[in-house]
């Protein structure tokens, strides 16, 4: 039951409805119809390397083939496995970072931007950054192993150690906005309850632990969840540094997906791979945000 | 019964500079042994500041600093066996009520059935029992306030120091709290440090007031000296309510009365004749609104004199009315239903023999 809306409501929300628009369109057409047709797709054969076969519905064998594709369910397995190391290893860094920043330093700026510029720097780039460091002649990490009196590792063309970097450089990327998050909640803590706890006989540690930590966890879970949606998407920078190598090693969903799509053309297979990645993203995120809705702490009051 | 657990605290010649800003210039006060002491003064006097460093929250720049004998500058908080109420709780929003308040024991490795016994205590004093299961976002403000009181409890402290505990109370919560706080000392001894900025608050609770402006003490005294016997027009102005009012009265040449601008004289009281006052210079002379009466010799020893009312303000058991007397702005305390109007021109009588004279220039009392 509405209530009837007066003439001066309905012109108002008549408005609304107009300003509102553009953007619903504009949504529709780079968001909603995209997704619309990869499903759609998904459900097709449709490869451009074979334009004479049309694009004919083929139900869910695409789906079907990609139970059975082993390249699909080891590059699943690596994206886990980034997901499972760079996330935690990147909101951990984060968190020494922003507490770092979060120190009374007299000139702040250096802070902000060193934070920041990680932040800041395109994927690819840091990709390639990391990939001179790792080289196997030139690049720093190996003269460095040199200098202190180690033997130098082929970093990018073994399959652990390729591993290893490639999760060095994504935590190094990506630590950064999780310390702007995390500064962000750090900041809303009130100093009184530091000092409430140095008055009721906590050493700074204790303070961390009882206080920091369990005020920070609203903040701690936001950034775990972008960080997983980006961690999920993982591409440019093992795309950069090892291209999936040595052989498939390194391999991500979204890089698999890409070499199906684009190298080898085949649209409606590319698709499916799309979707069931696009599925196993939200799971993952509707985990966590069930989590936060959970948690009374997590709320504000 | 347990041991009575007090300290007293001796602050001696104790400056706080920050940065290039000097806030506390060199303060001096002794606290008894379960003496209730409140510092007061305007924002910015430095009083939080001093409480603060008795707490080991902020480094003392020089001076020293003593709780019970012995000097605490280099101990840090937890060390200097004192509990403090924050003014806005400070209470750890994640930890239940019945967490809150064992904290401080759980840091010092009580045991959890000490914690729990001693929790209950402070809670069945404070009334609060109910509550141990909460989480301060479910609380009231009084109750967060209770809470605050009784983690400090808990604690068993030799000093307890409360910063504006009850300035995020209204009105009607900050009378009651107030006395359960007097009930507490009463209760329990322990020494209190109390800053607070409202005046009704130093005068209700304190054995001793403190009162500081810009860093430096104005007076440390007993309620009744320090409204009675107020040291410096800065402290007649601050304490009381309404504060004093003032008018500058010049002395006769024979220094034995005193003169307002409009001509009326007021003799000057006891000692002051006794050549205390130079002939011809100027005083501030401040009253007790309640040493301005309506009416022809309503005090005794009083002068009459013509006053225009320019505001009253009906507070129900009495009227206060600003008056201007002989070019003075002066308050007076007036019966309920005295049949006056602003704008009236009436007669009162001025409390001459309660009169506090200062000098213009130092705004010290002269002592009658």
């Amino acid at each position: 039951m509405t209530a009837k809306l007066s003439s001066l409501e309905r012109s108002e929300r008549r408005l609304g409805i107009a300003l509102l628009a553009p953007a619903f369109a504009l949504l529709a057409g780079v968001v909603l119809y995209p997704i619309y047709n990869l499903i759609r797709m998904s459900f097709s054969e449709n490869k451009l390397t074979e334009p004479w076969l049309a694009k004919p519905w083929i139900g869910f064998e695409n789906y079907a083939k990609a139970m059975g594709d082993e390249r699909l369910w080891e590059a699943t397995w690596h994206t886990l496995l980034y997901v499972i190391v760079t996330v935690p290893g990147a909101v951990a860094l984060g968190l020494g970072l922003a507490l770092l920043a979060n120190q009374p330093f007299r000139v702040k700026w250096p802070v902000r931007l060193g934070l920041l510029l990680p932040w800041a720097l395109p994927l690819v780039f840091a990709g390639l950054i990391f990939r001179w460091f790792f080289e196997y002649q030139q690049g720093l990490v190996n003269n460095a192993l040199i200098w202190i009196g180690l033997s130098p590792v082929n970093w990018l063309t073994q399959e652990g150690p390729a591993f290893f970097a490639i999760c060095v450089a994504i935590i190094w990327k990506t630590s950064s906005f999780a310390a702007l998050v995390l500064l962000a909640g750090l900041q809303t803590i009130p100093k009184s309850l530091y000092e409430a706890a140095e008055v009721d006989g906590a050493s700074k540690w204790q303070q961390f632990w009882e206080i920091t930590l369990p005020m920070l966890k609203p903040a701690i879970i936001v950034a775990l969840i972008f960080r997983t949606i980006t961690a999920i998407q993982t591409f440019d920078i093992p795309k950069a540094m090892t291209d999936g190598g040595p052989g498939n090693a390194t391999e991500t969903l979204a890089m698999y997906i890409h070499k199906t799509t684009i190298d080898s053309l085949d649209f409606g297979y590319g698709s499916t791979l799309a979707v069931l990645m696009f599925i196993a993203s939200a799971i993952l995120t509707s985990i966590y945000l069930r989590h936060t809705r959970r948690d009374p702490s997590a709320g504000r009051h | 019964m347990r041991e009575r657990r007090v300290a007293a605290v001796t602050i001696r010649k104790v400056r706080k500079v920050f940065g290039k800003v000097e806030v506390i210039h060199g303060v001096d006060l002794t606290f008894q042994d379960g003496e209730f002491v409140v510092l007061v003064g305007p924002s910015g006097c430095g009083k939080s500041t001093l409480l603060r460093m008795i707490a080991g929250l902020e480094s003392v720049t020089d001076g020293e600093i003593d709780i019970g004998g012995v000097v605490v500058n280099d101990f840090a908080p937890r060390d200097r066996d004192i509990a403090m109420v924050f003014q806005d709780y400070a209470l750890y929003p994640h930890k239940s009520v019945y967490d809150n308040m064992g904290f401080g024991l759980k840091m010092r490795g009580a045991s959890p059935s000490e914690i729990a016994e001693r929790v209950k205590e402070a809670a069945d004093v404070l009334q609060i029992g109910h509550l141990l299961d909460r989480r301060p976002g479910q609380l009231s403000g009084g109750q967060r306030q209770r809470v605050a009181m009784g983690r400090a409890i808990v604690r068993r402290p030799r000093v307890f120091l409360f910063d504006e505990p009850l300035s995020n109370l209204d009105a009607q919560l900050r009378a009651e709290v107030r006395i359960e706080i007097k009930k507490l000392h009463q209760r329990f001894g322990t020494t209190i440090v109390y800053v607070t900025h409202d005046q009704v608050e130093a005068m209700t609770l304190a054995d001793r007031i403190a009162v500081l402006r810009g860093g430096v003490l104005e007076q440390f005294a007993t309620p009744d000296d320090i409204y009675n016997k107020p040291a410096s027009k800065f402290v007649a102005g601050f304490m009381g309510s309404p504060p004093m009012s003032f008018a500058r009265l010049t002395a006769s040449a024979d220094g034995k009365t005193l003169a307002m601008p409009s001509g009326t004289v007021l003799p000057a009281r006891g000692g002051l004749v006794m050549g205390g006052l130079s002939g011809g210079k100027s005083y501030d002379a401040g009253f007790r609104p309640e040493h301005v009466k309506l009416g022809a010799d309503a005090l005794p020893g009083g002068v009459n004199t013509t006053a225009r009312v320019e505001i009253l303000e009906p507070l129900g058991a009495e009227t206060l009315a600003l008056l201007t007397v002989g070019g003075a702005v002066l308050t007076g305390r007036f019966p309920p239903q005295a049949g006056v109007k602003s704008g009236d021109e009436v007669t009162v009588s001025l409390g001459a023999a309660d009169m506090h004279l200062f000098d213009t220039e130092t705004g010290r009392a002269l002592v009658a």
